[in-house]
């Protein structure tokens, strides 16, 4: 009861058993299948020989190495195991990793702006604004294709912006953001169907496709050098928001009569979440179901206060995202012997559908946050 | 600018550091609707004041009105001698608090998590609660009689107890006046009492201000200092309970004949019929899907 000790033990109290229960599953999780992609592919070695070229401390305590990971510029000389494990494997699962933290959040943010459980990322128009700017790129300017992802990300905060112009009449609610939501992507999605009858070949419609279902296929450490910045932003942003978020949970009205100034904050919160997912889309596409699925599967475990919420999202998203790159990158050669690779939204999809099934059985007041 | 303001209020007064609410000509409505038309209200520092007044008679958006939720058409509400919209959303929150009747909560928030949320209009974006706001919440678990429900879910809580935790939330902001909206509907007889023993505490042993909604006239009689009648928009009656709470105003704003008899403890109200004659003279207001129902 005593001042000094009661305020203290409050501000680390949150973080409790259940959350670093779940950090510490979703990073074994991380961990099991990032080492299961770098040990698997058309190079193959044995699980200690990955394990080694991971830890290869030529590589690991080398700052030029680093520098060419996180700056680009030379890689020095590696050993063969090395080079594919750290140049090729591991970037891929750092991808994947900073895709999901990403989503995830994302996906939680919006969440609470729009106090609806159903909401992803992609609530907003910035999937059909993402999409429909990948298949222009792709058919009608394929000169700017090197820009592609920087147009798919801007695209997609473009038609968040409309999403809010529509929405804004004295200002929004969940309810109208959300029918804006519906009204612009419908519009969008069917222009960008419209696009792919103009598509000359398959090699162009296989590429759109994989951008707009969403792939790690080929990336790099361009791709971690891309999002990470932007990543470190929106995620610590995000945290600081927490207390935030959860006034916005308790309604409109209060929150206002708490002195919060409701548009302004939803507004802000809304550019972090549509930040976090242009990231995302701009090294991985449209990457579906996490930024829906993993918040709720967080929420289940620590319950629905954003500050477990947030950090419970930054460790899930990611466990999620690398198993189901996993799947994407190596199930069709356990299925069928081929060495081709699917799109990772495909896996999402088909793992984040029978997930939300089981919790609609399971829980009678789904679509509440 | 707020900080100056507070520094020359407690260097000038220790006389009148309470606040004091009015309402001017107040014109109040939703799209084209209008709801309050060209009302007056004051309301003195340290008093409660109660709205009554059958469905629809405008007490909910009246209160709105006076919190700065819903912007007036016209006229204006001053909180000691300052129009409200001047104030910046938190130091309007650090003085005037508002009860609403939205409950929305998530389930799994505990009951002093939710309380400490009524400190936000005091707290900077980065500052963790410091002692003041500790202070604050066990004061106003304390006064709300909710400490021994600090650890549980809100969403396993009884309404009554509910009701509680969110005045706890109300008392925690510490505000200078304090709307309460039907704090007492669809409570149990023991958990109506308990928000008026709150209110009365306040009443006696604070400066707070309060204003508040009640459906049962007994009680905003054995209650307020001030009780203010309203019907279809309309202030039809104002005073002291005596002089408010009687026969005349339970026929020409509740359309009720009833005894009403006072004794110690305040009226005695024995409802007879429902008036029939002047029911019609003017529709029920059809609330729309935004509108509250008063």
């Amino acid at each position: 009861m005593s001042e000094g000790t009661a305020a203290p033990t409050r501000s680390v109290a949150w973080f409790d058993s259940s959350l670093v229960a779940l950090c510490l599953g979703s990073l074994a999780v991380i961990v099991a299948g990032g080492l299961i992609q770098v040990s698997f592919g058309a190079y193959s070695m044995s699980i200690a020989e990955a394990w080694q070229a991971v830890l290869d401390p030529t590589v690991l305590l080398d700052p030029q190495a680093w520098r060419a990971f996180l700056l680009g510029g030379q890689l020095p000389e590696m050993g063969n195991q090395s080079l594919i494990v750290w140049n090729i494997r591991l970037p891929r699962v750092f991808v994947a990793v900073l895709v999901g933290m990403n989503l995830a959040v994302s996906g939680s943010i919006f969440q609470a702006v729009t106090r609806n459980e159903l909401a992803s990322p992609f609530i907003l128009g910035v999937s059909s604004g993402a999409g429909l700017m990948i298949l222009l790129t792709l058919v009608l300017f394929s000169g700017l294709s090197t820009f592609l992802p920087i147009i798919a990300a801007v695209g997609g905060s473009v038609a968040f912006l409309i999403v809010y112009v529509i929405a804004w009449q004295n200002g929004t609610s969940p309810v109208r953001l959300v029918l804006a939501g519906v009204i612009v992507g419908t519009v969008f999605n069917s222009l960008q169907t419209a696009m792919f009858f103009f598509a000359d070949n398959i090699g162009v419609v296989q590429s759109a496709i994989a951008w707009t279902t969403g792939s790690l296929t080929g990336t790099d450490w361009e791709q971690v050098r891309l999002a990470l910045p932007w990543t470190v932003l929106a995620m610590g942003l995000a945290l600081v928001s927490s207390r935030q978020l959860n006034v916005l949970l308790l309604g409109e009205r209060t929150a206002k009569s708490l002195g919060m100034r409701v548009e302004t904050v939803r507004f802000a919160l809304s550019g972090v979440a549509v930040l976090a997912a242009a990231a995302s889309i701009a090294v991985a596409g449209i990457v579906g179901f996490v930024g829906l699925i993993v918040p709720h599967m967080v929420r289940t475990v620590v319950g629905s206060d954003y500050k477990r919420l947030v950090v419970g999202c930054l460790f899930a998203g990611p466990a999620l995202m690398v198993v189901a790159d996993v799947g994407a990158r190596l199930g069709m050669q356990l299925l069928t012997g081929a060495s081709s690779q699917i799109p990772v939204g495909i896996v999402t999809g088909l793992v984040g559908g029978p997930y939300f099934l089981y919790l609609m059985r399971r829980q009678d007041n789904l679509g509440d946050v | 600018m707020t900080g100056n303001d507070s520094q020359l209020r407690s260097a000038v007064s220790d006389a009148r550091d309470d606040a004091m609410l009015a309402g001017e000509q107040l014109t109040l409505g939703y799209g084209d609707t209008r709801i309050i038309d060209g009302e007056s209200l004051a309301v003195d520092p340290g008093s409660v004041t109660a709205l009554v007044g059958p469905n629809g008679s405008g007490k909910s958006t009246l209160l709105k009105g006076l919190a700065d939720q819903l912007a007036p058409r016209s006229g204006s509400v001053l909180l000691d001698g300052r129009e409200v919209s001047d104030y910046d959303a938190k130091s309007l929150a650090q003085r005037l608090g508002l009860l609403s009747q939205e409950r929305t909560s998530p389930e799994s928030i505990t009951v002093e998590d939710l309380v400490y949320h009524g400190r936000y209009p005091h707290r900077g974006f980065f500052d963790p609660p410091n002692d003041d706001d500790q202070r604050a919440v066990e004061r106003a678990l304390d006064l709300a009689g909710c400490d021994h429900l600090r650890d549980r879910e809100v969403g396993s809580l009884s309404g009554g107890q509910k009701q509680l935790a969110w005045i706890a939330m109300a008392l925690a902001q510490e505000t200078d006046v304090l709307l309460l909206d039907e704090p007492t509907t669809f409570l149990d007889l023991h958990h109506q009492l308990e928000v008026l023993e709150i209110i009365e505490t306040l009443r006696d042993e604070s400066d707070v201000t309060v204003v508040v909604v009640l459906h049962d006239l007994e009680q905003a009689a054995r209650l307020a200092d001030h009780v203010v009648a309203l019907r279809d928009g309309e202030i039809r009656a104002r005073g002291s309970p005596e002089s408010v709470v009687t026969e005349d105003l339970l026929a020409d704003v509740f359309a009720v004949d009833a005894d009403v008899t006072w004794a110690e403890r305040g009226p005695r109200i024995t409802p007879l019929r429902a008036r029939h004659d002047e029911t019609d003279e003017e529709p029920a207001r059809q609330p729309t899907l935004e509108q509250p129902t008063d």
